[in-house]
């Protein structure tokens, strides 16, 4: 014990003199962390505060009939954001109709039956489809596919639906240009499906291997394995992915403004025009002013509201399938 | 190349290895191959009904590519192929005109590690028995609890069915596992080193149940850990470099093994 004590202070003796490390960096660096982060908040806090001052106006002459109001008139200033509101929800609804389906499938093409070879061009032709830039889409959408699209579906659609109960409100198109909510639709389900199908691969990819053995060694078939195990196993992703582009569509301006006909009306039909909030901007900002531009700032506000709304929805919705 | 008397106390009271027992698995010539890598050579091997297995050997041996053979499992990779023949109850399984799914629910895996599906304890179990058969609702309530009885696993999950598999602890979702495999009913129970994720509690409830299963299953199990192996089997199989080096009841391999490599691995020397 004794020994054991000498050679312990000995070994301390001889240690080196040791510098203690200055804390000026280490401060510096939290607080230069401190403020990025701090950054962000402002910037938000601002935007958000410019865009309620400059809504303001709009906000209290017309109070909550804004919202169900589908006026937009400039020459009396009466504007109301409902066929905008609308009109961005339904495309964006449509969008993931037609491309989270597509997405599943390429996800699942693409990590379950896909041969070793065509893995990585397919891969990089849909990763290739997510960098083409939004105004290439709305040129493409209004000048190649509304023409194509108005001759070979809206007009035979029309014909067979003409005057049946529902489907013949909903499918029919009075004046058929090709452009509509259905069109931006699908141009926003095109724009959104990279980026859906890329994030499920990843997180299909990322499932173990045994658990996609063991439910193939109880004898499923593929279908089974992946309806019943590797998309519910890798659900909450999806759910994410989903999100990231409904998100993606809610707030696509460029494309949607080209093909969605810019129609302030109401209509039943989504192959008749319409318009969104972004678009809706897009088309006024420039010669807009007094409560015509406030109106304007009232639409990016509420455009504003329903993404944040869509991000709680996606949060509680991954909060419920972690429980389950 | 006699045994020390502390490895023949192990085998006391154990039950000894039924060689009259007919043949459930009968390997014969078969050759395996990863690309061009020659997985497995030539191997000759029957596995017995109602009787445990134990397939051990150094890591890369073949042992698991072997077990893996059984069900086809090893076909979801097309680079993978064997030739030969395995014959379960006298039909090739290596046939390609055999239906793949149904071969699954008459030879059940389990996997290193528990694989419990994302769902209910209940459709754990429920879910492969709704593949093959179509059963009223109390029929198959009663086929889950049979199940989840033999998996020893009942009086820890019947009062929560309904919450998610992947809640158990580890030990649980492996019997989980077992449940599930067992609710099918097959004829055949391949265990790929089940307990190597476990702890040692866990290992010895397992172990147990292996043994428990063993009255109605013919069971093959691949494990690294050689008193395991002793302690659970009536037959061991010794495997080396893809080669089946020695084959006998379990007692003659651990107690006086024919083969210098054999005795060589079962006493640490290499391996």
């Amino acid at each position: 014990m004794t020994a054991l004590t000498q050679t312990l202070t000995v070994a301390r003796e001889s240690a080196v003199a040791r510098i203690a490390p200055s804390k000026t960096g280490d401060r510096l660096f939290q607080g230069a962390a401190y403020a990025s982060a701090l950054f962000v908040l402002m910037v938000l806090a601002g935007i958000l505060g410019s865009i309620i001052y400059g809504a303001w106006p709009a906000f209290s002459e017309f109070g909550f009939g804004f919202l169900t109001s589908s006026a937009w008139n400039i020459g009396t200033e009466q504007f109301g954001a409902l066929p905008a509101v609308i009109g961005t929800v339904a495309a964006a609804m449509l969008a993931l109709l037609i491309g989270v389906p597509i997405s599943l499938g390429i996800a699942v093409y693409l990590t379950q039956l896909c041969p070793g070879w065509a893995r990585k061009p397919v891969a990089m032709t849909i990763e290739l489809l997510a960098s083409v830039p939004s105004i290439i889409y709305g040129m493409w959408g209004l000048f190649v596919f509304a023409p194509l699209f108005a001759r070979f579906v809206q007009v035979p659609v029309s014909n067979l639906v003409e005057g049946l109960p529902i489907v013949g409100t909903i499918l029919y198109a009075r004046i058929p240009s090709g452009v509509g909510v259905l069109t931006a639709g699908i141009i926003l389900a095109i724009m959104i499906v990279p980026f859906v199908a890329s994030i499920t691969r990843d997180m299909l990819d990322q499932i173990p291997t045994v658990l996609r053995e063991s439910a193939y060694g109880i004898g499923c078939t593929t279908w089974e394995v992946v309806r019943h195990v590797l998309v519910p196993q890798a659900s909450v992703s999806i759910i994410g992915a989903i999100m990231l582009g409904l998100g993606r569509a809610l707030g696509e301006t460029m494309a949607v403004t080209f093909v969605i006909g810019n129609a302030n009306r109401l209509s039943a039909s989504i192959f008749d025009p319409g318009s969104t909030i972004a678009s809706r901007i897009a088309n006024e900002f420039n010669e807009a002013d007094g409560l015509q531009l406030s109106s304007l700032m009232a639409l990016g506000c509420l455009l504003f509201i329903i993404t944040f709304v869509v991000l709680i929805i996606a949060r509680l919705l991954v909060r419920r399938t972690k429980v389950a | 190349m006699s045994a020390s008397p502390a490895i023949r106390s192990q085998f006391e009271g154990r039950s000894p290895a039924d060689v009259k027992a007919p043949v459930r698995i009968a390997v014969k010539n078969l050759n395996f191959y990863y690309g061009s890598f020659h997985g497995l050579k030539d191997i000759n091997l029957d596995f017995r009904d109602r009787q445990v297995t134990a397939l051990i050997g150094p890591s890369g041996c073949g042992k698991s590519t072997l077990l893996r053979t059984f069900n086809r499992i090893y076909s979801l990779y097309p680079e993978q192929r064997a030739e030969g023949e395995i014959l379960l109850d006298g039909q090739n399984v290596l046939d390609s005109k055999i239906d793949l799914n149904e071969l699954r629910s008459r030879v059940g895996m389990v996997f290193q590690k528990p694989t419990p599906f994302p769902m209910s304890i209940y459709d754990n179990v429920a879910f492969g028995l709704r593949l093959y058969e179509k059963l009223p609702k109390s029929e198959l309530d009663g086929r889950v609890e049979e199940s989840l009885r033999k998996a020893a696993l009942w009086d820890e999950v019947k009062d929560k069915l309904k919450q998610s598999g992947t809640g158990l602890s580890g030990g649980q979702q492996q019997r989980l596992c077992i449940a599930r495999t067992v609710a099918q009913r097959p004829e055949v129970i391949l265990f790929d080193e089940p307990t190597s994720a476990l702890d040692p509690i866990s290992t010895g409830r397992i172990e147990e149940l292996i043994e428990q299963l063993r009255a109605e299953f013919t069971i093959v199990i691949v494990t690294h850990n050689m008193q395991q192996a002793a302690r659970i089997s009536q037959f061991t199989a010794f495997m080396y470099l893809g080669e089946l080096i020695e084959f006998d009841a379990t007692t003659k391999i651990f107690m006086n093994p024919a083969k210098r490599q054999t005795q060589d691995y079962i006493t640490g020397r290499f391996g």
